[in-house]
């Protein structure tokens, strides 16, 4: 039973963790940045919908959907206005300046919202029901609902609406995006900032399960690199499926080995996924 | 299969392939191949596009590991042996998509050959530049020397790509399309060349689409088609044999 | 390749650095034993980074063993100094070997990432032993002496130095270059790629792991924040790719650059010098994305255009 119950705890994590990394495959996949910042990004996001939820009181559900449509906005502005300007460079320096970002980004949140715990609590926070017998935490499970929703979204963008044909062309070639009328800059911009606002909504969703700090970037990357690549970069429902294995994978690690070894779980799953098959990987790149 | 016609009994056999075959998820690109090359010989591959002549040489090379069957050069198997090994065997190969090293010079490209190649390579600096320079002249591009590799134009390319080769010392060299685009006068430059470089002693592999080219060179020529071994034998045999001019000259032509 | 110059004038700045703690004050001397640690992890990175192109995320990994290694020696066994030294490096080292082997056939990306959750694990890792002192740390003895571990930064930085420099012209380098430029390539023309790799990989961890054990001894205190710092390795890469990658003074200029910029910044704005910092990255990479060497070749042709023709290679 206790058996159960970790798993299930590790299948509804991983649907979050599947989210977090699905932005990050989408602009990997299409744009070819490795974006370093994209758990600074998902931090951004968790305290945007922290500071909707605490000063406007809004259901932080729906202060979610607001924070997407604002980090859309970001990620638009960065890829357009910063890295479009480098999209070309060689890999190392879209590696350094996502870096570079990630510093800013980690230093500016400290600066304005310091360095203190937050955590999105609304008042159903500690809401449980059960069902055969186990315990469903209601955040959780509503995360999960959640991320779900919105990689069947992002599926259905991708592969039933004009702008994902173009978007899913571009990453095949370049001029194939020319064809469908779309100017590439501005297709790169709307790609990066559907990857910020999927991001943005993991954060809020984030948020709400643990503590927000705006140091936790930089292993949020980590593991949306490891669910990318376990995941692959097409198709969403395999990005969360990827998030699931790792979800389900840190929360037995946690069970047999205690809590402070989950990054060194992700770091083994990474390597063990990269090791054992690096050719269809290196191909997905 | 037909019977192969051998080369003269005396010569010493370098390099055999004994049933060799590539499957790329289900699709067989070369199948139960053998062959064997004799020491100092000039073979000639041909085939149409897509028959798998460079699986073949990549086979040999060691970069793709056959399915089936045995390599082996100089009596020993080689199937797992990794490309560097088979480097310091006396193996050199060029590539049908060249791949000089483009932030190095001319001369830099051609030392990494001979610090590297046969036996592990010359382990003196000053010596190895000097074996370069010495490829580097015999290849023509002496007075290209010291030019960043990436500045070169097409046909001095291939000559790079030869002079790093041949820096390796091999005792066989693989040949992959180096005459693509090439004029007629570059073809015959070439042709030349490759002569030059048998009578210092090396065996050659040669993956060719340019028919003159091959028939003035080979001593023997192989034809595959769809991953097979259609035909094998004296270049003139070969080419006329009507089997071969369906599968390889007859669809050139339509 | 290179000209003499460059040479003597090495040797000269070496020659006054090492008089800096004779006429120098504290702040200087302290400054630059920070300045020349910092320029040596640069110097260690470029040995695989500049030199292979492989982009390592987590050579704070060798440096916190090399502080761990050093403390535990020091403060556990009793060994002095530089015991502990010789054991924090043969740790590293052994870490860089076992590691490199499976990371090493990873490639762009895959390798960088690899690199960056081995740094998260490493510092997990040690955080849960007893004998590092948990998460808590490890107090060193103290030791007075600026002047003692400001030369024996120095020296570590020139016999770095000195080490990328026989690279640079070795058959060894030659190697590596190959690898950096076409790894298949270079695997047909007999290189060992995965042996070089990871002595390269070794080399960088044995320089990288002695800065980190001079300075625990100096710092008289480790702990895993800051052992296993990722910023640290953001600022060995920069300061490596802003003086040029695959050069020998080239991460040396740069990382004394950035320090100097740095350490008035930190002095007038303080806390916003790491916002500086990641600027820097990005501007960096934007308007000199091959590094200063570069630069003033790039700069002496074309003036200031050069900048812009940067972007213009690598926009959209």
């Amino acid at each position: 039973m206790v058996l159960a119950q970790i798993l299930l705890n590790g299948i509804l994590l991983g649907g979050l963790y599947g989210l977090m990394a699905l932005g990050m495959a989408l602009v990997w996949g299409v744009l070819n940045i490795v974006n370093l910042a994209h758990g600074a990004l998902i931090m951004l996001g968790g305290y945007v919908v922290y500071y909707i939820f605490v000063f406007t009181g809004l259901d932080p559900f729906a202060a979610i959907a607001v924070a997407m449509v604002i980090m859309f906005g970001v990620g638009f502005l960065l890829q357009y206005g910063l890295l479009n300007l480098i999209v070309r460079s060689a890999l190392l320096n879209t590696l350094l300046i996502t870096f570079g970002l990630d510093v800013v980004i980690t230093y500016l949140a400290q600066f304005l919202f310091t360095a203190d715990f937050r955590t999105i609590n609304p008042s159903y926070a500690g809401a449980n029901f059960s069902a055969f017998g186990l315990t469903v935490p209601g955040i959780r499970f509503a995360a999960f609902v959640v991320a779900i929703a919105l990689a069947a979204a992002l599926w259905w963008l991708l592969n039933r609406r004009p702008l994902g044909l173009a978007i899913r062309a571009t990453s095949q070639n370049l001029v194939a995006a020319r064809l469908y009328g779309v100017d590439p800059r501005i297709l790169y911009a709307v790609t990066f900032g559907i990857g910020t606002a999927l991001a943005g909504a993991a954060g809020g969703l984030y948020g709400m399960i643990a503590n927000l700090t705006p140091y936790i970037g930089a292993s949020l990357t980590a593991k949306s690199f490891v669910i990318a690549i376990i995941g692959g970069l097409t198709n969403p429902f395999n990005v969360i499926l990827g998030g699931i294995v790792v979800g389900i994978a840190e929360s037995l690690a946690t069970l047999y080995f205690g809590a402070t070894y989950s990054d060194v779980v992700s770091f083994g799953l990474l390597v063990l996924v990269l090791v054992v098959r690096p050719t269809r990987t290196l191909r997905a790149a | 299969m037909n019977e192969v016609a051998n080369v003269a009994p005396q010569a010493k056999t370098i390099m055999e392939a004994r049933g060799i075959t590539k499957r790329f998820q289900g699709l067989v690109s070369v199948d139960k191949v053998s062959f064997s090359l004799a020491e100092n010989e000039i073979l000639g591959l041909i085939g149409p596009n897509g028959a798998g002549k460079t699986t073949l040489v990549n086979m040999i090379g060691g970069t793709l590991k056959p399915n089936e069957g045995d390599l082996l050069f100089e009596g020993e198997r080689i199937n797992d042996v990794s490309p560097y090994r088979r480097a310091h065997l006396g193996i050199a190969r060029t590539f049908q998509i060249m791949k000089p090293f483009p932030g190095m010079s001319v001369l830099e490209n051609v030392a990494v050959g001979a610090l590297f190649g046969r036996d592990g390579g010359e382990k003196s600096m000053a010596k190895a530049r000097e074996i370069a320079r010495e490829w580097i002249t015999f290849t023509g591009l002496g007075q290209r020397m010291d030019a960043h590799a990436d500045a070169l134009g097409g046909p001095d390319r291939k000559r790079l790509e030869f002079a790093k080769a041949l820096a390796m010392g091999p005792k066989l060299l693989l040949l992959d399309e180096v005459m693509a685009g090439l004029n007629h006068v570059e073809v015959d430059e070439m042709v030349e060349l490759i002569k030059k470089i048998r009578a210092r002693g090396v065996t050659l592999l040669v993956i060719e689409h340019v028919i003159k080219a091959i028939r003035s060179l080979s001593d023997r020529v192989m034809v595959l088609h769809h991953g097979e071994r259609i035909a094998e034998g004296d270049p003139a045999l070969v080419l006329a044999d009507p089997r071969v001019v369906e599968a390889y000259l007859g669809k050139r032509r339509t | 390749m290179m000209g003499r110059w460059p040479l003597v004038l090495a040797v000269l700045v070496a020659i006054v650095l090492a008089g800096v703690p004779w006429f120098g004050n504290d702040v200087a001397v302290q400054f630059g034993i920070n300045a020349l640690l910092l320029a040596t992890l640069a110097q260690s990175w470029n040995i695989l980074g500049g030199f292979t192109g492989y982009v390592s995320f987590g050579n704070s990994v060798f440096y916190g063993l090399g502080t761990y290694g050093t403390a535990v020696a020091m403060t556990h066994f009793n060994l002095p100094f530089g015991v502990g030294l010789v054991v924090g490096a043969v740790v590293a080292m052994l870490c860089a070997a076992l590691v490199g082997i499976p990371i090493l056939r990873l490639r762009g990306p895959y390798f960088a990432i690899a690199t960056l959750g081995l740094n998260g694990a490493m510092a997990a890792i040690v955080s849960n032993l007893p004998i590092a002192g948990s998460n808590i740390g490890l107090v060193l003895p103290l030791m007075r002496g600026d002047a003692i571990f400001y030369e024996l930064a120095l020296a570590l930085l020139v016999v770095c130095t000195l080490t990328v420099l026989w690279i640079s012209s070795s058959r060894y380098g030659m190697a590596l270059v190959a690898i950096r430029e076409d790894e298949d390539a270079a695997g047909s023309m007999g290189v060992n790629a995965t042996l070089y790799k990871v002595t390269a990989l070794v080399l960088s961890a044995l320089f990288t792991a002695i800065a980190g054990g001079i300075h625990a001894y100096w710092s008289t205190f480790v702990d895993p924040a800051s052992a296993f710092d990722t910023t640290l390795n953001v600022r060995m890469v920069i300061m490596c790719v802003f003086g040029g990658p695959g050069t020998v003074f080239g991460p040396v200029v740069g990382s004394f650059i950035l320090s100097a910029v740095y350490e008035v910044l930190a002095s007038e704005i303080s806390t916003a010098a790491v916002l500086f910092f990641g600027l820097v990255i990005v501007l960096a990479v934007v308007f000199t994305p091959k590094g200063l060497t570069d630069l003033m070749a790039g700069a002496r042709r074309s003036g200031w255009r050069y900048l812009f023709r940067n972007i213009r290679e690598n926009r959209l």
